[in-house]
């Protein structure tokens, strides 16, 4: 096939199908980015999160954002932000993670990050009394990036999003981990 | 290709009964508050401590301990290896489990600098006392050493970049990384993690890191170096795993009998650490001279 022929079949795709991994991917970053404005909105009017020698405070500020946070998205469920298209395009992201010698480093570090067994929803908060998960930053690499004050967690086998400053959870998928 | 790059001094006068300690265990221990520290002027003087925050007694000797050496090396800081707070967060914990234990440390100037661990919440990175200045990772510097404290919880594209970034600009004379999860480690309840040592050793190769600081596994153990890196893990400053140590060749010595914290001075070229046990004894001690091809 000739350089011209494979450039004219690029063009052709591009025009005409969408590559539905890249979409899923654009609509995940679209719901993330709704839920950051959300984040944004609802800090306003919340003090702010600089360093303070009061534990209180910060729990304080902690569960007051959650409460906004739940408020705002009473109605949200499971699959919110991982449709299942976009938790079909994940389970490809971990599969390729897991590729190759990276599959023996992964398990091994889940299996010495002190693994929990917890069942956790959306808009539940992440247990204070419970070891948070080490994530191997293989599978970070292989992910979309998330903007700051949200996270990727694996708790069990599921991969979860956590927002860091509300301590809650966004959205999960549950059998992510085998 | 650099590989030795660090000149293992033994203190002088050491003698045969002494290098019997190097064998992991706590049976033989010289005991006494003797500092093995050489007081340099203008050294960079720390302690080290990891997984500390239970709360309980053992916790509260160690501290104490700290605060008898304290009287004879005046450390102006303290590394705090992560696992702070275990289990609930309120403040009556953080009260307990970190600021009644330290209290007179604190009082006397001794600043603590946290890295996170898995069973810390990310929220106390705005906990001023931990010195994090509000971020999961961040970097100080103290005369000729530049620190770089790192999440290993969460060791992601956005904080190896932030690392490539820091470590390229330092011009220090020691670079000195701390974090929680070990990349080197023989306890027999974590080990090593792969995973995270595929990502994150190139770097530290690659800019040249002296020493590598961990917690974790509830033990103490000094590693061999490894790419010319030394890696020391401290994570039974209030919690232990007791002969939960299972020593390799790569094992330069260990102790795992009960809890321990560390001192450090850092002089010109050379970084000399004591590592103490709850009791006083000194379970491990030496210098690593840095050598040109590292400086």
């Amino acid at each position: 096939m000739s350089p011209a022929t494979l450039l004219f079949g690029l063009s052709v795709f591009a025009q005409g199908d969408v590559n539905p991994q890249a979409a899923a991917l654009q609509d995940f970053e679209k719901r993330i980015g709704e839920y950051v404005s959300l984040q944004k909105r609802l800090q306003k009017g919340l003090p702010s999160t600089k360093p303070t020698a009061e534990p209180q405070t910060i729990l304080d500020g902690q569960h007051e954002f959650a409460r906004k946070i739940r408020e705002a998205r009473s109605q949200a469920q499971q699959g919110s932000i991982f449709t299942p298209e976009i938790s079909k395009e994940f389970h490809r992201l971990l599969g390729l993670a897991r590729a190759g010698s990276n599959d023996a480093h992964i398990k091994k570090s889940l299996e010495r990050a002190e693994p929990v067994r917890l069942t956790l929803h959306v808009n539940d908060a992440y247990p204070a009394n419970i070891p948070l998960q080490s994530t191997p930053p293989t599978i970070l690499m292989n992910l979309p990036r998330l903007p700051a004050g949200l996270e990727y967690r694996i708790a069990g086998h599921a991969l979860v999003i956590r927002d860091t400053v509300a301590n809650i959870i966004v959205d999960l998928i549950p059998d992510a981990i085998p | 290709m650099r590989r030795s790059v660090f000149l293992l001094l033994l203190f002088r006068g050491i003698s045969a009964a002494a290098r019997a300690l190097r064998t992991v265990a706590g049976e033989q221990q010289s005991i006494g508050p003797a500092l093995k520290l050489p007081l340099a002027p203008n050294s960079v003087r720390l302690a080290i401590i990891g997984d500390t925050g239970t709360g309980e007694r053992p916790q509260f000797e160690v501290a104490q301990q700290m605060e008898t050496f304290r009287r004879a090396f005046a450390f102006d800081f303290v590394l705090m290896l992560g696992d702070n707070i275990y289990g609930s967060k309120t403040p009556e914990d953080f009260k307990k489990k970190f600021e009644r234990p330290y209290e007179t440390l604190r009082t006397a100037g001794a600043k603590f600098y946290a890295c996170l661990g898995n069973h810390d919440d990310t929220s106390e990175r705005l906990y001023q006392p931990f010195n994090m200045g509000g971020q999961r990772y961040y970097t100080f510097k103290n005369g000729n050493v530049q620190f770089f404290a790192l999440d290993s919880n969460y060791m992601d594209p956005a904080q190896l970049e932030w690392l490539d970034r820091q470590l390229s600009g330092s011009g220090a004379m020691w670079k000195i990384c701390y974090f929680h999860h070990p990349l080197y480690s023989h306890g027999k309840f974590h080990g090593s993690d792969l995973d995270l040592r595929a990502r994150l050793e190139p770097m530290l190769v690659k800019y040249k890191v002296d020493v590598v600081l961990n917690g974790h596994e509830h033990v103490y153990e000094r590693v061999k170096p490894q790419q010319g890196i030394y890696y020391f893990v401290l994570g039974s400053s209030g919690e232990l795993r007791p002969h939960n140590l299972n020593p390799s060749p790569d094992t330069e010595k260990g102790f795992d009998t009960d809890r321990a914290f560390g001192l450090i001075e850092i002089a010109d070229d050379r970084f000399h650490f004591q590592i103490i046990s709850r009791a006083g004894a000194t379970v491990d001690s030496g210098v690593l001279q840095k050598s040109a091809a590292k400086s």
